[in-house]
Formats: C-alpha cells, sequence, structure tokens
C-alpha cells in the first residue's frame, strides 16, 4: 500500500503511559524491537501522571507482619467484596518489591527527605501501611527515561483504531497519526494494548467534558478495540467516582482525608460513622457512597473540614497540596478558599471506568497470570485490564505482562506474520475520514453529550432494570447516528473515534450492569431494584463479550476461577452460562 | 436530552480561555505544545515570529503541564466560572428514576 506507512516490530505497545512504559523495558532488556504508539507526544510526561504522583501502593518485605504478599492475599476477597481474579491478584503482589526495586533503580526516590525513611501510611481501608507517601513529580519521567534509553521507536500523536487478528491470534494495528494525517499499519509478534481507563461518561458539577478527575484523553480505547476482535472483558459494569472539591474535577481531597480531615454535612454533623467503623478512613468507595447519599437525604451541601488539624499537618499539606493535581492550589486561590480556615465544599465526581474505588478489582480486558487477554499474543496492563492498582498496579502488572509478551514473541519465532488486508484497511479508514468531508449538523461534541447525559441519567449511580433498558437503546441508536457525525480536522477526526469508543464501552457498561441483578460495591453498582447484595447468586464475575450480531453478549464465571478459564485459547476452558441481555 | 442536563453540558456556554500566555514573556520554544497531552495547544515549529495557539480552549484538563514545562513562566491557569463558583445542584448528577 502506498499511502501507509509499514513496520514490522517484534512488540508493539499501544499506549505509553505507566504500564505502557514498564511493558517495553522487559523487551527492550531482552535486545528485541519495540515499537510505542501513543497520543501524547512526549513519552516522559504522558499519560495520567504526566504531572506527578504522590503515592505509590506497595507489599515491601520490611519485616511487618503484614508485609508480605502472602499476609494482604488473605484480605483480597475482602478487599474486593469478593469479586477479583485471585490468580492475577496474587501474581502481582508477589512482583510487588522486586518492581519497587527495579523503578528505585530507574531513579525514582521513594522515601522522604525529611527523614531518609519510606513515609507508609494506611488507607482506603488496607490492613496495613501499604501506601508509600512520596515526592512523585518526577516518577513518569524517571521510567519514560528509561524507555528512551532503551531505542524504542515512538509513534507519537498517533492514536491505535483497530487490531489485527486472525484466528483468534493477534499480529498488529492500524493507527493514525493525527497532527500529520499519516497512517501506519504495524505488525508485530506481540501486541500489548495498555491505553488505560474510561472517562468522559458522565457529567460533574462543572458541566465541562474534560474537567474530569482522571486523564479525558483515556477513552476505553483499549476495551474497544478489543472487544471488537473478540477479546473477553470482565467487571465493566462497575464505575468509580471521587469526592471532589465542587467545580474542579481534581485529586487532593484524598491527601486531606488520608491525614485526618473530617467530612461534615450541611447540619455540621461528622456524618462517616453512619457509613462505617472506620470513619473517613473508609474505602474510597464507602466515601463517595455516603456522600451520595447524604445529597439524596437532603444533608447537602457537604464539606471537607482541616480546621482541626495540627499546624504543622496543615504546613505539610499546603506544600504537597500541588504533586497529585498541578493546579489545585491555584484553583483554590481564584476561589479564594483556604483549607486552613474555610471547609470545602465537595462534590461527587463524574463516572471512570476502572476499578470501583477498589484495590486489584479492575474493569476491563481480562488477563491471565502473564498478561495476556482471552486473544493468543495481545496483552494487557494497567487502569484498561482486569487487575488493576493506580500506578503500582499499572507498573508491576505492566513489567509482567513485558514478560509474557517476551516469551510469546520467542515462542513465534521466525515464522511469517499474516498480510494485512488492505481493502479492511483502507475501509477503517475511509470511514475514518469520511466525516471530514460530511454535510451535517451533528458534530463530534453533540454526539458525545448524549452519551454522557445517557449514563447520568439511567445508567449512573442508580441503577434500574427499566433504566438501564433505556440507556442500552438510546445507546445503540446513537451507533447508527455515527455515519452522520461531521468532523472539521484531523483533531476532530481523532476525538470523534475517542467518542465512538466512551459510546461502546458505555454500551457494554449498561449490558453488564443489567445482567447483575444485585447490588454490589455500593454506588459502583447500584440497583434501585436488587438492593441488597446476593452472595448466594452473584459471587460471580460478568463477563462480555461481542455476541454474533455485534451486540454485546453476557456470561457469568464463579468468582472463585480465574478469568483465564474462560478464554477459548485456554484448554478445558469453563463454559460458563450464556446469557443475551439486549 | 432533557432541558436541564442540556444545560450543563460542555459547549453550551462561550469558550473560555483556560491558558493565557504573556506574549513578552513568551520566547516561542514550542514546549506547551509539545507536552499538553491533550492535542490543545499548537505552536508552528522552528518559527520564531509566531506565539502558541490555544485551538481547543473547551477540552483542557487544567493539568497546568504546559504551565510546569514553560521556562519562562509566561502561562498563567485561568480557571473560568462554572469551576471556581460552581452553583449546580450535586443531586442532580445522581440519575433518573424510571417508572
Ligand atoms: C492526576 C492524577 C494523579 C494520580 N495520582 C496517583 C497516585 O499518586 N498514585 C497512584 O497509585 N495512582 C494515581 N493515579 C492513578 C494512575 O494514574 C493510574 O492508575 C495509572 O496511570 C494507570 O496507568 P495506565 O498505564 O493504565 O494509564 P496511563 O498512565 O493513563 O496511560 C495510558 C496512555 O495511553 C495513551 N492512549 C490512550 N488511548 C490511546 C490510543 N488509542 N492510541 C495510543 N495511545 C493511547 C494515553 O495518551 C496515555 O498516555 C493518578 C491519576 C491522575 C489522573
Ligand atoms: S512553553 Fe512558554 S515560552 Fe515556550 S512557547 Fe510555550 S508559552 Fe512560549
Ligand atoms: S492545562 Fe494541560 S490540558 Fe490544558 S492546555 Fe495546558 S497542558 Fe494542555
Amino acid at each position: 500500500m502506498t499511502d501507509w506507512r509499514t513496520i514490522d516490530t517484534d512488540l508493539l505497545v499501544i499506549g505509553g503511559g505507566v504500564a505502557g512504559s514498564m511493558l517495553a523495558i522487559p523487551a527492550l532488556e531482552a535486545g528485541l524491537d519495540v515499537t510505542i504508539c501513543e497520543k501524547g507526544r512526549v513519552l516522559d510526561n504522558c499519560g495520567s501522571v504526566g504531572c506527578g504522583v504522590d503515592h505509590y501502593l506497595t507489599v515491601m518485605e520490611s519485616g511487618a507482619e503484614w508485609d508480605t504478599a502472602e499476609f494482604l492475599m488473605k484480605h483480597i476477597p475482602t478487599l474486593t467484596d469478593g469479586i477479583v481474579d485471585l490468580d492475577v491478584t496474587r501474581r502481582v503482589l508477589e512482583e510487588m518489591p522486586r518492581i519497587l526495586r527495579k523503578i528505585e533503580d530507574m531513579g525514582v526516590d521513594f522515601k522522604d527527605p525529611r527523614t531518609g525513611e519510606y513515609s507508609r501510611h494506611p488507607s482506603f481501608g488496607l490492613p496495613g501501611a501499604y501506601h508509600i507517601n512520596f515526592e512523585g513529580t518526577d516518577f513518569k519521567r524517571r521510567i519514560g527515561k528509561h524507555v528512551r534509553a532503551g531505542k524504542a521507536t515512538l509513534l507519537m500523536r498517533t492514536m491505535a483504531l483497530q487490531l489485527l487478528v486472525e484466528d483468534n491470534v493477534c499480529y498488529g494495528a492500524l493507527a493514525f497519526c493525527f497532527r500529520t494525517g499519516e497512517w501506519v499499519a504495524v505488525r508485530a509478534k506481540a501486541i500489548a494494548v495498555t491505553t488505560g481507563d474510561v472517562n468522559r461518561l458522565s457529567m460533574n458539577a462543572s458541566g465541562l467534558a474534560f474537567d474530569s478527575w482522571h486523564f479525558p484523553f483515556n477513552t476505553g480505547d483499549a476495551q474497544a478495540m478489543g472487544y471488537k476482535v473478540g477479546a473477553q472483558l470482565a467487571n465493566m459494569e462497575f464505575t468509580e467516582a471521587t469526592l471532589t472539591p465542587k467545580g474542579f474535577s481534581a485529586q487532593g481531597l484524598n491527601a486531606l482525608v488520608s491525614m485526618g480531615a473530617y467530612f461534615l454535612n450541611k447540619t455540621g454533623e461528622r456524618f462517616m460513622f453512619r457509613y462505617d467503623k472506620k470513619g473517613e478512613n473508609a474505602r474510597r468507595a464507602v466515601l463517595a457512597d455516603a456522600v451520595v447519599n447524604e445529597y439524596l437525604l437532603g444533608n447537602g451541601p457537604i464539606y471537607v473540614d482541616c480546621r482541626h488539624l495540627p499546624a504543622e499537618e496543615l504546613d505539610h499539606m499546603e506544600a504537597t497540596l500541588q504533586v497529585d493535581r498541578y493546579t489545585l492550589p491555584a484553583f483554590y486561590q481564584q476561589k479564594g478558599v483556604h483549607f486552613r480556615d474555610t471547609p470545602i465544599e465537595v462534590s461527587i465526581s463524574e463516572l471512570t471506568i476502572r476499578r470501583s474505588g477498589l484495590y486489584f478489582r479492575g474493569s476491563g480486558l481480562s488477563v491471565d497470570t502473564t498478561g495476556e487477554t482471552s486473544v493468543e499474543a495481545l496483552f494487557s496492563a494497567g487502569d484498561c485490564a482486569t487487575v488493576s492498582g493506580g500506578i503500582a498496579g499499572a507498573a508491576v502488572l505492566g513489567h509482567i505482562a513485558g514478560e509474557g509478551a517476551v516469551q510469546r514473541i520467542r515462542q513465534r519465532g521466525n515464522a511469517a506474520l499474516p498480510e494485512i488486508d488492505w481493502e479492511d484497511a483502507n475501509r477503517l479508514r475511509a470511514g475514518a475520514e469520511a466525516s471530514l468531508t460530511r454535510d451535517s449538523d451533528l458534530g463530534w461534541k453533540a454526539y458525545e453529550d448524549e452519551i454522557r447525559s445517557t449514563v447520568t441519567d439511567y445508567a449512573g449511580v442508580r441503577r434500574t432494570g427499566k433504566g438501564l433498558k433505556l440507556a442500552l437503546e438510546t445507546l445503540q441508536a446513537l451507533a447508527k447516528k455515527e455515519d452522520t457525525v461531521k468532523t472539521d480536522n484531523l483533531h476532530g477526526v481523532m476525538r470523534f473515534q475517542e467518542a465512538r469508543n466512551i459510546r461502546l464501552n458505555a454500551e457494554i457498561m449498561t449490558t453488564a450492569a443489567l445482567a447483575r441483578t444485585e447490588t454490589r460495591t455500593r454506588s459502583a453498582h447500584r440497583r434501585l431494584d436488587y438492593p441488597e447484595t446476593d452472595e448466594a447468586n452473584w459471587r460471580k464475575f460478568v463477563i462480555v463479550e461481542k455476541g454474533g450480531d455485534g451486540v454485546p453478549t453476557v456470561r457469568t464465571l464463579d468468582a472463585t476461577q480465574p478469568l483465564s478459564a474462560a478464554f477459548a485459547r485456554t484448554p478445558n476452558a469453563a463454559a460458563g452460562r450464556i446469557e443475551h441481555v439486549s | 436530552m432533557s432541558a436541564d442536563t442540556k444545560m450543563a453540558t460542555a459547549g453550551t456556554a462561550a469558550v473560555h480561555n483556560p491558558i493565557v500566555i504573556d506574549e513578552k514573556l513568551c520566547i516561542r520554544c514550542n514546549l506547551c505544545d509539545w507536552i499538553c497531552p491533550g492535542d490543545i495547544i499548537y505552536k508552528i515549529e522552528n518559527d520564531k515570529t509566531t506565539m502558541p495557539e490555544v485551538v481547543y480552549p473547551d477540552e483542557c484538563w487544567y493539568c497546568g503541564l504546559c504551565q510546569s514545562i514553560c521556562p519562562t513562566e509566561a502561562i498563567t491557569i485561568v480557571f473560568p466560572d462554572v469551576m471556581i463558583n460552581n452553583k449546580s445542584d450535586v443531586v442532580r448528577l445522581l440519575g433518573k428514576i424510571v417508572d
């Protein structure tokens, strides 16, 4: 094909954030040829944490009883409300100390400069002080630098649109650069999709689509691309929201809460103990849920109050406020409030599909203990995979998947990769570019707004069978409108492809939510028509795959089994129960 | 879409400019364009006569990466009124019940 750039490589990594960068490292160390395709321009700052981080969850084997993989593993079922891939989680926990040291070797300093020690804290209901609080401004920069030193081929400002799969084996992907309009076809012996979580999915207080707690440029592209080629997804019914300063969907409240801030309702009541005996130290899902409930009870506005904290704690908070979200000090300053002497009004954020406020139960592409998905040679890690946990989860599973990919590449050896079907490739390209010349009033923004209002109103924090069906109908009708959306330039083409992926993820989420006829993990999946958690019938994964008619199909799998037990490529795969929910 | 949800969606309000660049301080180095994760800022490369342009102001994440990287502190992030002075009803974000 004359006007396609073609690349043959050993490993193609799609998404150069934390997981993707860590995934590239074992392959580079093994001397393999690695190509990274990424929407950003500078690898050192790409992804959710380009601006910095402030906490890292890890087992360290420091000698404390709680500080082992085995100890934490015992608590995993409770911490994940009984639904998590235990095999993959165990592997991640066991690898944590090794990967921590590896990242330290790249130059990340996890120690507190004031003490020269690791500053470890118990938070989010974990049974030990697993979080290291640290000054992580250059966390991603160090990892990116390490990858660049390994001389990977970088395809920047390039969005992957489609995976290439033959007989359930992946062999590449098609992508386009939204600054130059160049189309790229990459063939590889192993492919990794590490494009993060699903954002721009529902509405928040400001109503601005890109004002989001999480990275608004992660739009569930891996989940959508994987789904289309038959990969298995799980836990997609669970969503996650957080508490934010009202008007700015930013992180930063967690740090205040972990240092001892209180939640107050409009009467000044410190209400968290009504919801959890740990009060403000409860899991994130519990905190968000309690605030939702207080608002519904008419007890809003809700505030976070720091006034009782000792001066030195407040000084420290003030000094570190910008670490997790660089612009938070400017926001408070322009707003004219200060948490030292004013309680901060909070809102519930928009939803994201990621890991339902719990550690280790990720929502997205199912992976086995080597990070491989149900499609052979297709790997995944980070916020788009079924085991995740912030930067540490992404780094550790990313590295595991990188090692898995190296194995797969060696196994594939020098066998020829399939030829690309150029007719198909050109069809995809023409379809994406058609929006540029269309005569239509419907722009991608209006199209995307409709997804957000549908999810907010009918598939968000309070779900019912009727509401979910209505949402599903609306989302499926919206798919039919894709052929009428107009874009103005390459940037618009990219945004429209993101919007399509958001819609598909919303459809998958709604289908899974309709299947799970119980409530689990509070507002992560609350069915008003099934308000109780049903341990007898629902200690199960909801698995979603593309059905023969193109519509999402649901299976369930007992949660005592690993998700890979339902992979077609696994010998003696457990079939699970097939349910068509549409 | 119902009227009240429509009100809160992006694109209906006048577009606010989140990134104010001081022309006197800017040395036209391109870093803000390169670092922005959202493809929001465009600057013609190797051209000291043109300023960076905030082409997609309503797609800004307010992350401040551009500001943090700017070598001359030419960039100020300005939050819109709807963010710093937000009056919206949080209950509206909590869904509708279908009978
Ligand atoms: C501001 C902020 C602060 C945070 N702080 C912490 C913290 O202190 N500790 C913690 O544990 N967690 C933190 N998190 C969460 C953490 O960032 C994520 O869990 C983690 O980054 C997940 O890694 P990932 O690789 O899956 O996604 P990311 O790091 O977001 O990487 C995904 C990458 O994929 C790219 N991409 C997306 N789609 C495509 C496509 N179609 N083609 C090509 N490329 C694509 C994106 O540009 C992005 O670079 C924070 C998140 C945010 C937003
Ligand atoms: S980074 Fe600063 S100096 Fe460089 S082009 Fe942007 S605004 Fe100008
Ligand atoms: S604040 Fe962030 S998203 Fe907005 S223009 Fe600057 S770098 Fe881009």
